[in-house]
């Protein structure tokens, strides 16, 4: 079976990966809004495996996860081994129990990068002991959630499109 | 009649009897038709007419000629390129300059900000300098207007910087008009207005509103004397009161874009050789 579109489509994926990264990454690229930016690898990697089976959804996940591991420290870490574990359960669910709309898409979302914030809010910055930690969550990390999870509505339909326009039959 | 009554052949006649009006008219001195025309078009052949004036020049003459501008225009625009990139670098360069000339025991590697993710917390930020500079963990990270932050993580072509407003940084400092020491370290409540603190200062310590903090040297970590900031506030702490200065650095750490890493300086890891005389 010829999987020509699947290569390009996978291709695809990671021009918008590395192209997201640059500019979640770039000085004074991304506007702050209330005091926070975008994730915008978390929603790419969640919406990617909406539509991928398992193991490429989990490879996605976990490219996402590297590159923003390397936005904090030069080790891949904590969002590395969320996101794939995260984005190979999508994957296996959306492949084999669910069917993937707008709804429960943004429903995904909003929970699991709400929760992986909350996470990495709670290791690195509660347990790290650093100071006024309710201030800098009110201050940072509510804007960085809500900016992340409407970035990832976007996302959702690139990599629909993406999906949808580059699929072998 | 039936012949009159056909639609194209009524279009016909009127278009016919149209212009005979119209030419005697004309031939009367009236001319109704090309005075609307040229009223309408005039505009237009004003513009056609000066784009197509016949100059000196030949056509092939004004090919060359523009070829040869396009040319010109081209070299100039990469000497003006090339001007602003040295304009640049010379700026930046006299300010290393200085900082070299005024502190001639300092190592220094100048760094340019590549990346502000959004993961990270307090403005920490990336350099495009690592291990294959010279930079190690823990160096000293300034500008011209004093102390930015430190190395926290390296790798062979990168490093990233933990900045003063993080509670990460605690360096050693003391009031230069009071000569109080203290400790220098951020506090989430001030990181965005771009302000640290100088903290575990004694209960007496005079420091006052516009007190310029520098760091102390002691540790090893920091030479002495590097610019922190400028004395803002002072405040009490809401658990233990104790007394602590909010202190604005000079330089605008959110917006930091060329920095220098201290490799070495004099008296760098003082307390390492301190123990090592002792042990032996």
């Amino acid at each position: 079976m010829d999987k020509k579109f699947t290569v390009v489509r996978y291709f695809a994926y990671g021009i918008e990966i590395l192209l997201l990264y640059i500019l979640q990454a770039t000085p004074n690229l991304m506007p702050e809004v209330f005091g926070g930016k975008p994730l915008l690898l978390i929603p790419a990697a969640l919406t990617i495996a909406y539509f991928e089976p398992e193991l490429p959804a989990m490879f996605y996940g976990i490219s996402c996860g590297v590159l923003l591991d390397f936005g904090y420290g030069d080790n891949v870490g904590f969002y590395t081994i969320m996101l794939g574990a995260v984005c190979f359960v999508l994957g296996w669910i959306f492949s084999d129990y669910m069917v993937v709309s707008f709804l429960n898409a943004t429903a995904f979302n909003a929970i699991i990068s709400t929760g992986l914030i909350c996470l990495y809010f709670l290791f690195f910055y509660l347990f790290a002991g650093k100071n006024e930690p309710g201030l800098y969550f009110l201050a940072h990390y509510i804007s960085r959630i809500i900016y992340t999870f409407l970035c990832g509505i976007i996302l959702y339909f690139i990599n629909k499109g993406l999906f949808r326009s580059l699929l072998d039959y | 009649m039936e012949f009159f009554s056909d639609k194209k052949v009524k279009i016909i006649s009127i278009t016919v009897i149209a212009v005979i009006v119209l030419m005697i008219l004309g031939a009367a001195g009236n001319p109704v038709l090309s005075s609307g025309v040229n009223f309408l078009t005039k505009g237009l052949f004003q513009v056609s007419a000066s784009a197509a004036k016949e100059g000196d020049k030949t056509y092939d003459e004004l090919i060359s000629e523009n070829k040869a501008l396009k040319k010109e225009a081209a070299d100039l625009r990469t000497q003006l390129v090339d001007y602003y990139d040295l304009k640049e670098e010379n700026a930046r360069l006299w300010k290393y300059y200085k900082i070299k000339k005024d502190n001639a025991d300092y190592e220094i590697m100048p760094g340019a900000v590549i990346n502000r993710d959004s993961s990270q917390d307090f403005y920490s930020f990336s350099i495009d300098v690592g291990t294959s500079s010279g930079v190690s963990v823990s160096d000293p990270v300034i500008t011209e207007n004093g102390l930015i932050g430190f190395i926290s993580s390296v790798n062979a072509v990168s490093s990233k910087v933990t900045t003063i407003l993080s509670p990460d940084l605690q360096a050693g400092a003391l009031d230069k008009r009071t000569k109080d020491s203290g400790v220098v370290a951020g506090n989430a409540l001030y990181t965005d207005e771009n302000k640290t603190t100088f903290t575990k200062i004694d209960a007496n310590a005079e420091v006052k509103k516009g007190d310029i903090i520098t760091t102390s040297g002691i540790g090893g970590i920091y030479p002495e004397n590097l610019i922190v900031g400028k004395v803002s506030d002072i405040k009490y702490d809401k658990y233990d009161a104790a007394k602590y200065a909010v202190v604005t650095p000079y330089e605008n750490i959110k917006k930091v874009t060329d920095v220098v890493v201290l490799t070495d300086f004099k008296n760098k890891g003082e307390i390492k050789r301190i123990s090592e005389k002792e042990d032996n």
